[in-house]
Parts: structure tokens; sequence; C-alpha cells
């Protein structure tokens, strides 16, 4: 029995693909990163209808640099909510590498490529303890990145104690302008983050961390191994979280210990709007990429639709609320017998 | 579709059998040794801690986090969780100041506001039910939507008048023992009581540990969800009250810094976060720890950057050890 | 019972989607060219100080004759500075003429407000600033608070004591520079001993539990050098049951009655009329009556020792009066949000609520305006402090190190 198609499209646990009726159209509604697509593509739509401005190649391209850095960190996010975890780690990664880049600034594109793997390999490094700590010491993931956020946020502020320093302009011109005129570079990086997905997809370990967020116990029986399995899913968050701070360098061009705050709520935020289920073994990362994206754009869409002072965080409430029932009952539409 | 596992098998439902008892009563009693092993080496630091009156102000500090705590590990043991707690704070602080003095009986005054807490948890509740919404999104929505509605309804400057009952709470003594101790005390035994020793808390262990199965054993799922979110709310709105007697007065923020702390508290305190196991003793351990912690990092003479390091490293520390123990005692699944 | 459910589900999505609609709807203005288009883009909110800020400013939005010339409009991004940079690219894009602006980042902003002033939006930050040079700041910073308060604690202590520093947020910039300003003048006296130093997130709860677990570890201290909160501070002592010692702070209504009522310090720190006086000089270039080029203004320090504080008997600041009657305002309602001199259109309702005075019309400005000193990292990239910084402007020093 394959787990892997059934896992990620959001659909019923353990059934495989195409035993509950309506075919493809049912599947693809039950799919929830379709879903979020779909909320998004709404949103852009009412966006543009609002402000006209907001096809323009400026206008767009803001609107991905914005929320890159979300949407990778969450993509991250979803892989260890998929193994039914907690990552409070983003935070503190993020405002790390944000910290280091900025104090440490290199120029020039082979000082981008230093910079970027200084990111990755703190956010890969975090990742690790993070994983030893849950696989080797048991802890809960939710304690054991509890304690590496409020680490990494302490060593981040012993770097730089206020907001200051300045990310290579080289790295902060290129990562969010444009190629060939019309692509945003950000665009592309986030892409490549989904290709990677889409590849790894169909390794053993993907169809493992699958397998291990919805039943561990049935999992580790089956012979998947499971401790490897949530090692390398903490490691890959980290490298992931490691990768926004970069990109978040590149858009705020500066440093500022407190970065990665904002990140905590928000990751969990777009994960879920993403249609991954915290009960594991559901859901994927380009959702959560989707979630964040959307979660920015909805930012703007209160603003075009002319919502202000403190009417935004009501309608923000209304509208998260509203989004996560509406891809509920999509989701029921595509299954007959209305499975919960 | 039920969830079902082999370690989960073997998890006992009834909390008295001697082996969990012990192990349990064990970790417990870890956080709160390890509290006192902090008092006694911030002694260390300065000549005047270590001292009883550090303790006395350590208590008095923790009390707030005792009291949302007690919520906070209901919504958790359930299976939930509740991130309007910080928004439901500030909401019964701002509206009991703005409602005193406003020529009512206090009594009259206070128990609306509560009653105004428990609604918003009643939505939490009802969201998670009928609309089928994740907790963490219903709870975080709800606390924007909360928070929001109170920047407009105050225009950002919270007024009125602090009521007398939660000024002598907070700042009276009885017998020579400080008010708020012997409140804090109650409150302990009396939550302890309700989650650990009634049929109630045993339903709530029960709809967390597996909701399907609770439904299938017959046992109404929906009463216990709604009660753990309106006792969720309705313990945030007094720890709001109790926060403006402290005060003497509210802001519309006074709520942030106890959302993570009291997820902290019931995590480090023993509960699983995914539900189903947890002990309110062992919340008020992992309140008193943080509490402790906070205060005697806050002595230390370092920049805060090192300060926070250490804090953090020590949490990593303490959960180790709560863990270790159980783990040595039982020699069996890992807590996750 | 399914059928139910869904059913009830999906009015409430329908209900909620169709409210979220009509509001968008309703909110979308009608284009009235003429009138500037003018935003407040906060990121901060629910503090008073806060609050007060931004309640002036839509006061003065409403007084005559701006009341004809302006639509302003409040924008709240938190703290996120990604989230503050969106409103900036979308108020930009909504071609804003201008946008009076609490920063979240000195520096993280930059780029957006650059794009923004080359598409000709005029930007004025108050209170907190920014380094880049397209921009206006209105801000107290460069006039010292830190060294100031510090040197009158001092004197007040005789060159010597056991002190607490109330700072602000850890890893901000506002509250680093009046640390350095402190520090600058405590290091020059030996006798001076900072026991503890915390962070009190500039609220007044905060800096109450803060104090207490310093009390707890030092319970013979001789003075508190406090930002923004200090009537926490002042409730700490109380609690503990100790005297109150010579305290400096920033400009709460409860500090200052606590000094009138004989506690010794000064009341100085950030006034909340700084956004007022930020969105008049905006509305002054706008209408062209004024000439000014992107600079970095200084806003003057306010500054109230403990004998010149004054109880106002109305609803205004007048007649050289400063704080306001207990019960009237909240403890910690920031008096310093009223300028007789530069903004005498408002009035204690402009303050609480945001409504214009009945009668008001907007008074010119002087037409001096003082520049402020450079402060790399604050107001400025690629600049140099003079080098007397952390030179005193308020007091003396009356003891000598």
């Amino acid at each position: 029995m394959t787990f892997s198609a059934a896992k990620e499209t959001g659909g019923s646990r353990a059934v495989p693909v195409g035993r509950k009726g309506g075919g493809a159209v049912a599947d693809l509604l039950r799919n929830g990163t379709f879903i979020v697509a779909v909320l998004y593509v709404i949103l852009f739509v009412v966006n543009a209808a609002l402000q006209s401005k907001a096809l323009n190649i400026n206008s767009v391209t803001n609107l991905v640099n914005n929320a890159a850095p979300l949407a990778i960190a969450s993509a991250g996010q979803a892989l260890i909510v998929i193994s039914r975890g907690f990552d409070l780690s983003v935070a503190g990664v993020v405002s790390l590498t944000n910290v280091l880049i900025a104090a440490y600034p290199i120029k020039g594109p082979l000082g981008a490529l230093a910079a970027l793997a200084m990111a990755l390999s703190v956010g890969g490094l975090v990742g690790l303890v993070n994983g030893f700590l849950v696989v080797k010491l048991r802890m809960q993931s939710i304690a054991a990145t509890l304690g590496t956020m409020i680490i990494t946020q302490g060593l981040a502020l012993v770097i730089l104690d206020a907001p200051k320093g300045s990310v290579a302009d080289w790295l902060a011109d290129e990562m969010t302008d444009r190629v060939f005129g019309y692509v945003p570079v950000a665009g592309l990086v986030v892409l490549a983050v989904v290709v990677l997905w889409l590849i790894a997809r169909r390794t053993d370990s993907v169809v493992g961390l699958y397998a291990v967020g919805e039943d561990e116990g049935a999992a580790s029986l089956s012979g998947v191994p499971v401790q490897a399995v949530r090692m390398k899913t903490f490691v890959a968050a980290g490298l992931l979280y490691g990768l926004a701070g970069f990109m978040l360098s590149a858009q705020t061009a500066t440093g500022n210990p407190n970065a990665g705050t904002p990140f905590l709520m928000l990751s969990f935020a777009a994960v879920s709007l993403g249609g991954v289920s915290f009960s594991g073994g559901r859901g994927s990362p380009v959702g959560a990429i989707i979630g964040a994206a959307t979660l920015m754009l909805l930012q703007k869409v209160l603003f075009s639709g002319g919502v202000s002072s403190f009417y935004t965080g009501i309608f923000q409430g209304a509208v998260l609320i509203a989004a996560i029932v509406f891809s509920g009952l999509i989701s029921k539409l595509g299954s007959r017998r209305g499975m919960t | 579709m039920t969830k079902t596992s082999a370690s989960r098998l073997a998890v006992p439902a009834d909390t008295r059998s001697s082996a969990r008892f012990r192990s349990e009563t064990l970790a417990v009693a870890m956080t709160f040794v390890i509290s006192i092993i902090l008092v006694i080496a911030s002694g260390f630091i300065s000549p005047a801690l270590g001292s009883w009156s550090q303790v006395y102000t350590i208590l008095t500090l923790a009390s707030f986090l005792v009291v949302v705590a007690f919520g906070q590990g209901l919504v958790i043991l359930i299976g939930g969780l509740d991130l309007s707690i910080a928004s439901v704070i500030m909401l019964g602080g701002v509206m009991v100041t703005a409602w005193s003095g406003s020529g009512y009986p206090q009594i009259l005054m206070i128990a609306a506001v509560l009653a105004l807490c428990a609604g918003v948890g009643l939505v939490n509740a009802l969201g998670t039910l009928w609309l089928k919404v994740p907790p963490f999104i219903m709870t975080m929505a709800t606390g924007i939507i909360v928070a929001s509605s109170a920047l407009g309804y105050t225009s950002g400057t919270p007024r009125g008048v602090t009521p007398e009952l939660f000024t002598w709470l907070m700042k009276s003594e009885v017998a020579g023992i400080p008010t708020i101790l012997i409140f804090v005390g109650l409150f302990v035994f009396c939550g302890a009581m309700l989650q650990g020793w009634t049929s109630f808390g045993r339903r709530l262990q029960a709809v967390g540990t597996n909701i399907s199965a609770a439904r299938v054993a017959g046992l109404s799922v929906s009463l216990p969800v709604v009660a753990a979110y309106v006792i969720s709310s309705v313990c945030a709105g007094f720890a709001g009250m109790m926060l403006v007697g402290y005060a003497n007065g509210a802001t519309l923020r006074m709520g942030d810094s106890y959302l993570l702390p009291s997820i902290a508290a019931v995590v480090i305190g023993g509960s699983s976060i995914l539900g189903g196991r947890g002990s309110y003793i062992g919340t008020v351990g992992g309140a008193v720890l943080l509490t402790t912690l906070g205060t005697v990092i806050s002595a230390l003479g370092i920049e805060q950057g090192w300060r926070t390091v250490i804090e953090g490293s020590i949490i990593i520390a303490a959960l180790l050890l709560l863990n270790e123990t159980f783990m040595s005692l039982l020699g069996g699944p890992a807590r996750r | 019972m399914t059928n139910m459910k869904s059913l009830v589900r999906g009015a409430a999505a329908a209900l909620l989607g169709a409210a979220t609609l009509a509001g968008l709807a309703a909110g979308t203005a009608s284009a009235e060219d003429k009138k500037f288009k003018i935003y407040l883009a906060m990121s901060y909110s629910g503090n008073a100080w806060q609050s007060e800020a931004a309640n002036i400013v839509k006061a003065l939005a409403q007084t005559a004759p701006y009341d004809k010339m302006v639509e302003l409009k409040e924008v709240i991004s938190g703290t996120d500075p990604q989230a503050q940079i969106a409103a900036y690219e979308s108020m930009i894009e909504d071609g804003a003429d201008g946008i009076v602006s609490f920063p979240i980042s000195s520096t993280a902003l930059n780029r957006t407000i650059k794009k923004g002033c080359e598409a000709g939006v005029l930007f004025f930050m108050y209170d907190a600033t920014v380094t880049e040079p397209c921009a206006y700041n209105v801000s107290y910073l460069t006039s010292g608070f830190g060294e100031n308060s510090a040197q009158a604690l001092v004197n007040e202590l005789g060159g010597k004591g056991k002190i607490f520093l109330s700072r602000g947020v850890p890893g901000n910039s506002v509250d680093q520079r009046h640390t350095d300003g402190a520090m600058s003048v405590f290091k020059k006296y030996p006798g001076i001993e900072v026991v503890a130093e915390y962070y009190s997130y500039w609220d007044d709860r905060t800096t109450q539990q803060e104090t207490a677990k310093a009390l707890a570890a030092h319970p013979d201290v001789n003075g508190i050098w406090a930002q923004a909160g200090e009537y926490g501070a002042i409730q700490a002592l109380k609690d503990a049951g100790k005297p109150l010692v010579p305290m400096t702070g920033e400009n709460s209504n409860g500090f200052r009655l606590a000094l009138k009522d004989g506690l010794k310090g000064v009341s100085a720190g950030s006034p909340p009329a700084q956004a007022g006086y930020a969105f008049k000089l905006l509305m002054e270039i706008l209408q062209k009556k004024r000439e000014l080029k992107p600079m970095n203004i200084e806003y003057p320090l306010p500054w109230v020792p403990a004998d010149q504080v004054k109880v106002c008997a109305g609803d205004k600041i007048e007649n050289g009066c400063n704080v306001f009657p207990d019960g009237k305002v909240p403890s910690s309602f920031v008096t310093e949000v009223f300028n007789p001199e530069l903004l005498p259109e408002l009035s204690l309702a402009s303050a609480l609520d945001g409504k214009p005075t009945p009668g008001a019309t907007i008074q010119p400005l002087p037409a001096d305006v003082k520049q402020g000193e450079n402060e790399p990292g604050i107001n400025c990239e690629d600049c140099q402090a003079p080098a007397d910084l952390y030179h005193l402007t308020k007091v003396q020093a009356t003891v000598q190190p």
C-alpha cells in the first residue's frame, strides 16, 4: 500500500488514490495544495480589481520579494508538521542568519555565495541539534525547539545588539531584482525549492516521512527507519530556515536581531492555510508556500480595499477563518461520502 | 478513522496505576527541585538572593502564569491549543477597568467581564467543533480579532478604575501571609483536583488521547471541548484582572508576554503537546521554574544576548533532566 | 446530521466571505482629487504613547482647513518589518502624497523609502528614525535624553550610590542610544554603581515586575534611571514597602504626579507631540508654504524637574502646567503630547480620542527648524557623530567625579 500519493494530496488516510471515487476532479478538490492555490488566485483577482497598478511588473516583483522569505520558512515548517511535530526554532535561525550576513558582509557574487553557504550551515547545524534532542534524547519537538529558539535568539543578540550592519550590495540588489526583465529572482529561488521537493517526493525518506507522521508505531513496524527520517527532516527544515534568512537579508538589506520573531506565528498559519494537518501525515510544503504567499497577499488586498486602522486586524482574523472553512468545504465536495 | 499505534495502546487510562503515579510525581517533583536549586545558586550572585523575600517575589510574579497555564493545560490536554489567551488576558484587564467605577456593584461587573471572556472561549470551541477549523488557526484568529476590537473600543488608551477586590487580592496580607499566595495555593489545589481526580478531568484526557475512540465509547465530545476552551478564557480573563490589581492599570499589550510561557510551562510540566497526558501540578512546577529562571537570569550582570543563551540552555537542561527520570523509571516508549 | 453540519459550515463561510467583500467594497474610497493623500503608517500599536501620537495626527487632519484638504488613512502594520515594507509599497502604489510614520526599523525600510522618494512621496518619520537620506526625521532622539537624565540622577545622589537601569526593548536602536548616553555619564563617577540592568519593554507592568525582581536581589538601591514605563518602578518600590528613591523617567502622568508629591527626580523623555509636529511640517511643505530639504529635525527634549511640576486646571496644557490631576487620565497617559507653541490646536479630547478641538484652526509653525546631530546607524548612514555627542544641554554636573 503506497502512502505517499494519498498523504500528500491531503486526502483521507490510508486509502489509495482512486478508491474514494469521483475520479481526477474529486482528487483535485481534496488536494489541500490545490485549494489554497485557488484561494490565492481569488485574492489576486480581487486585488487587481481594487488596485489597477497591482498588475504591473514592479508590484508583482514586490509581492514576490515580500513573500519569499516566509514562503521558504513555511516550507521547512511544513516538513516538521507533516512529521507530527512543532518547530519553534524557525524564529531563531532566521534572526541568527540575518545578523551574521549583515554583520559580516562580503562583496560581490562570490560574497553572496559565501553568505548563502553560511546561512545554510547555520540552519543545518541547528536542525542537527534539534534532531539530536528529539531523536536521541527523546524530547518533545516543541520543547526541544523552544530551547534552541531561545538560544539562537540569544546568539543573534550577542552578535548584533541593535538593528545595524548592512548586507553586501550585490546580494541585496540581485536577489530582489529580475532576470530577463520579467522574472523575479526571489521567485526563481522559491521555484527551486519547489522543484527540489518534487524530486525528493519520490525518495524513500519522504515516503517514510509521511508514514512516520501518520502513525509512528505502524511505520516502525513496517520497517521505516524512523530515527533517520526524523533527523533528516529536522536538518532539511533547518536548511530551509537558513535560506529564508538569506532571502530576508536580501530584502531588508540590514541586520536585525529580532528579524525572525514574526516568522513563528506566521509560518504555522501558512502551513495550516496550505492544507497541512497538525495531526501529521498530510499535506505538502508546496501548499505551505502558497499559504505564505496568501497571507502576504491578504495584507495587500485589505489595503487596496481601503480597510485601515484597527479594522485590518479584525478582517485578517475573519478571512483566516473563512479561508479554512472554505478549504474544508471544497475538500468535502471531493468526497462523496463526506469523511471527516 | 482511528489513530492507533503500538506505543499508544500501552497507555493505561487510569492514571492511578502505581508505576505511572510514581514516575509522574517524581518528574513533577524534579521541576520544583530545579527551581529550589536555582534560588539557592542565585545566592552566589548576590547576597540578598537565595532568601525568603526572593521566594515571595517569585511566587507573586508566577501567580499570573500559574492561573493562565491551568486553562492552557486543559486545552492542550484535549489535544488543542489556545493562542488567544494573550488577547483575552488583555480583554479581562481592560474591560474590568472600564466597567468598574460605573456605579454598578463590583462583583457584578467582574462577573460580566468573565462572562465576556467565556464567550470568547465558546467561540473558540465552536470554531474547532463545528467549523472544523484547526485550534491553532481558530484561536490565533480570535486573538487577533479581540485585540483589534479592543484597540478600536478604547482608541488606544484604556481608561477606568482598578477594582478594589483585585487590589486587595494582589497587595494585602492575611495573618502575615500575602493574600495572593493563599489564593495561588487554593487555586492550585482545586485545579489539580479538577484535572487529575475527577471524572471531568478523565473525560478531557480521554478526548485528548483518542477523540474517535471517545466518541465510539459513547462519551460526549463537545462538552469537554467547550468546557476546556471556556475555562481557558475565563482563567486568562481572571489573570488579566489580577494584573490590573498588581499594576494598578491596564494596557493593550498586557497579555503578550504570557502566551509562549503558558505553553512552555505546560510542556515543561510534562504534558504532551499532542494531548491525552498531563498533570496540573507539573504545569505549576513548570510555571514556577520559568519564573524563577527569569528572575535569576535578570540578576546576572551580563549582556542580554548571553542571558538569553543561558536561559535557553537551562530550559533544555531542565527538560532533559525531567525526561531522563521518566525514561529510566519506565524504560519504555519516549515522550513525544 | 452530516448534511446539516455542512450546511451550517457553508452558511458561516459564505456569511464571513460576503461580509468581508462588502466591507472591502464599502471601504474603497471614491477618488477625490485635489485632496492630499496622507498615510499614517504605524507599526506598534496598543500602548498609550503610540495611540496618543496617532490620535493627535487624526485630530489635526480634521481641524480646519486641513479637514477639506487632507484624506488621512491610518495603517497599522505591527512589529514585522516586512509588513511595514509591504505597507509602504502599497501606499506608494496608491499614489500617496505624504507618509507620516513610526518606522519599526532604522535600516530595513530604506530601500522601499528610496523608491517612494523617487516616486515623489514625502516621508516624515516621528520619534523613531531611519538612516535613509531622502526621509525627514522628526525626533527628540538627538537631544540627549540618556545623558541629561543620567546627570540629573547623579546630581540628586551626590555622585555616589547604587542604581538600577530600566531599559527598553533589547535589540532596538532607540534603547541603545539612550543607554549609551546614560552610561557615558555614569562611567565618569566611580561612586555610582549600576547593580541591576533589565529590559522593561517600555511597559509599566513589565517595569514593575522587573524592578521587583531587581529589588529582591538589591534591596538597598539608591536610585533608578528609567526609560518609558517608569510608573511601574514606583509601584514596585511601594509593593516592596520601600521608601521612594530618586528616579528619572519619561513622561507618564502618574510619574509626574509622584514628583509633585515628593519624589525626587526629573521627567524627560519621548513626546508623542513629535507626530503632530511632523504632520504639520509635511502639510506646510505640500502646500508650498515652506521649503525644506530632507533632514534630521530635532524636537526639543521635555524637561520637568520635581520642583517645576504644575497641575493643569482644565483640559488644556496652558499657563505652564504640565500634568493632569489624578483620575482625569490614566497614570500611563503620556503628558508630553501637547505643545502650546507648536500645536496650539490640540486638547485632551484630541489625545484621548483623536477628535478635533471645536473652533480650532491650524496655526502656522515657527519658521525655524532645529537640525539634529548626526548619529550613525540612527539617522544617517555614512556619517560621523560629532566629537561631543553626549554633551549636556539641560543640566550641569553639580558633583564632580
